[in-house]
């Protein structure tokens, strides 16, 4: 069966919501959760989750409570975790440290937009998430030469999350119609499944997505509807569970 | 010895352990154009002929090297000489990098330039030079630096571009920069961020340096005829490090020169968490990975990046350009800090002694200038970098030297 990934923000807008929002995802039959670290400045996320990292951020949430939250949540469910934050974060925290803790806690891999693979010999991230048994998850757009898909498609493991248009993540209507010819392109020199993500929103969104791609990315249209109140989180199961008819 | 000045322009974007080019990948494909764009330029006379024609005959370049001479009496010890860049067109040495940077957009085919500020002297450069090469212009601003810099926002927009207030974040330029780098992400192939400083994602940290090492060329030439001999002393402000690079950078092999970098100490050197008094990133800061380059920046433990202090706009920034990093660990430059409260006696004191008013930003350099000069020998030389004119710090320099009067008046206009 194809596969959906959705997104949290930790701390947002408390750990404790952001732990039962995962939960409900887990679930509701998601198949991959990121656990986004908050940024200060988070420099690919639209103003949605940005602003979400900005909340978490002024409620004091660390590094470290996002370890832990991800460890409660590995005794609940079994579905595969990911970190997902941008490169300051583990850079400061140590970098192998930061790797090793992931895998302590159960993280399934990481995926960090701004350390591209030409950093590879100053920062040694990739040898390190593999050294420590983490997916290193590579994230490619559409305008990616080919000379850097075969270069990524040597390296990428767990799965490569594509990214649609020239954007950065937000709900939109419409969906890039190339998106095929995108991934026909990848396809070639990438062998492991992919995720394609950036403006999910709708059920025929997923849909289109998933003829092609492995894994639908929905991000910032769940996260819109956990912030409805009083019945978000029922909101969010709802709408993945009308999502899983996709899915097959 | 490898020559520093070649290193500092080399094609990797490192240096040290500094630079590199940490974008999500949507921007690597333009950043890689646009490096061979420049360095394909940089070989190309014809350019480099229409980029000489643009600072003489647009900017009114070469700025002049005025001995000080009053100061220098007044101060006992060594001559001071100051680089007025401040006598270019638009105010500052901004216009420098602008110029080269349009002339490389249109080259590229570009139509449209995108840009951050935040006292709006970036801004205001990159808006003139899109209105002289005919592109459209957008300039994003913190919210904040929007309404403290009416002014600027004012010249821009009476120059073709649309200001765009930035409401996330702490609304100052970090934000401004992320906004500019979240429009190039959704417009990556009509639009030329033109990004106003030695910092950023290769290649403009040496695209910058390139394009401001003219400062430190014309200093040598007009040094040697005035007084047939290399400074001593180089000595600038650095904010992002722009203008410190375009004067040191034509001196970096000639061990003899020694160079101060100066930066904003705000309220003194404290901190509390990610909230800083002040934007010395060579005092407190530690090195990170942000806003796509590796180098210092002021963050707290956990890697998040703060809020910084400073009277001027212009130094108020979290971040420090990799060279500047790479520069101070081999020990090339020593890194000092003024005190807000020091600002004000040094710009009345180069204003009567020599009749030149310096920008807040250039102020700063000059405060070390004070202090250093009356400890040397008569016979060396200081050059220090008086990187902008202070007409744009009217609002701020009223309020201290003559606010009732000065409120009074603009009471007129309400």
């Amino acid at each position: 069966m194809k596969q959906l990934m959705t997104h949290i923000v930790a701390g947002y807008p408390t750990i404790a919501k952001s732990q039962q929002l995962a939960l409900t995802m887990a679930k509701s039959g998601v198949s991959f959760i990121e656990i986004q670290i908050p940024f200060s400045d988070p420099v690919a996320d639209g103003r949605t989750i940005m602003e979400a990292n900005q909340v978490a951020l002024e409620n004091g949430t660390t590094p470290e409570d996002c370890f832990e939250l991800m460890a409660r949540l590995k005794h609940k469910t079994h579905i595969p975790l990911l970190f997902m934050t941008y490169f300051n974060i583990p850079f400061r925290y140590g970098l192998e440290k930061f790797c090793e803790r992931a895998k302590a806690v159960g993280a399934y891999g990481l995926i960090i937009p701004d350390i591209p693979i030409d950093e590879e010999p100053y920062d040694h991230y990739i040898k390190l998430c593999k050294k420590h048994d983490l997916h290193p998850i590579q994230v490619i757009s559409s305008i990616t030469p080919e000379e850097r898909l075969k270069r990524i498609g040597k390296v990428a493991s767990g799965f490569v999350y594509c990214v649609t248009g020239t954007r950065t993540t937000g709900e939109r209507k419409e969906l890039d119609s190339d998106s095929g010819d995108y991934l026909s392109r990848v396809r070639k020199h990438i062998r492991i499944p992919l995720a394609l993500g950036f403006g999910i929103s709708s059920k025929k969104q997923v849909k289109a997505v998933l003829k092609k791609a492995d894994i639908a990315v929905i991000g910032s249209k769940i996260l819109k509807l956990s912030q409805s109140c009083p019945s978000g989180r029922d909101r969010v199961r709802r709408f993945i569970l009308s999502l899983n008819s996709a899915r097959i | 010895m490898t020559s520093l000045k070649h290193y500092l322009l080399n094609g990797s974007g490192h240096f040290g352990l500094y630079g590199g080019r940490y974008l999500p990948e949507l921007l690597i494909p333009i950043m890689e154009d646009l490096e061979k764009a420049f360095y394909a330029a940089i070989d190309d006379h014809k350019f480099l002929e229409e980029l000489e024609n643009l600072y003489s005959n647009y900017s009114g370049r070469p700025t002049p090297l005025t001995f000080c001479e009053n100061l220098t009496r007044k101060l006992g010890g060594a001559k001071i000489f100051l680089k007025n860049e401040g006598l270019n067109h638009t105010g500052a040495h901004k216009i420098n990098h602008c110029l080269g940077q349009a002339l490389l957009a249109k080259r590229l085919g570009k139509k449209r330039i995108i840009a951050e500020t935040g006292a709006g002297q970036h801004g205001l450069a990159s808006a003139t030079v899109a209105a002289k090469f005919g592109m459209e212009c957008t300039v994003y601003m913190g919210a904040k630096d929007y309404d403290r810099q009416r002014p600027n926002v004012f010249w821009m927009e009476r120059l073709g571009a649309k200001v765009v207030a930035v409401e996330e974040g702490g609304q100052i330029l970090r934000d401004a920069i992320s906004a500019a780098l979240r429009d190039l992400i959704s417009n990556p192939l009509d639009t030329h961020y033109l990004l106003g400083t030695v910092c950023g994602p290769h290649p403009y940290p040496v695209m910058n340096t390139f394009f401001q090492k003219i400062i430190g060329i014309e200093v040598r030439e007009q040094l040697k005829k005035q007084e047939g001999k290399l400074p001593d002393y180089l000595v600038a402000c650095v904010g992002g490090g722009s203008n410190a690079m375009g004067l040191f950078h034509d001196f970096l092999d000639d061990p003899e020169v020694k160079m101060i970098a100066v930066e904003a100490g705000g309220k003194g050197i404290h901190s509390k968490g990610s909230r800083f008094d002040h934007a010395a990133r060579f005092q407190e800061g530690e090195v990170g990975v942000v806003e796509g380059f590796k180098s210092y920046f002021l963050q707290d433990a956990n890697g998040q990046i703060g809020e910084t202090q400073s009277i001027s706009a212009g130094l108020d920034y979290s971040g420090v350009g990799p060279q500047l990093a790479y520069l101070k660990d081999l020990g090339r430059i020593e890194a000092y800090f003024a005190l807000d409260t020091e600002i004000m006696e040094a710009y009345q004191m180069l204003a009567e002694q020599e009749g030149i008013f310096a920008a807040m930003e250039s102020t700063h350099a000059l405060v070390e200038v004070i202090k250093l000069a009356p400890k040397l020998k008569k016979d060396q030389i200081i050059v220090f970098n008086c990187s902008g004119r202070g007409d744009k710090d009217l609002f701020i320099t009223t309020q201290h030297f003559d606010k009732k009067r000065f409120n009074a008046f603009l009471q007129q206009f309400t």
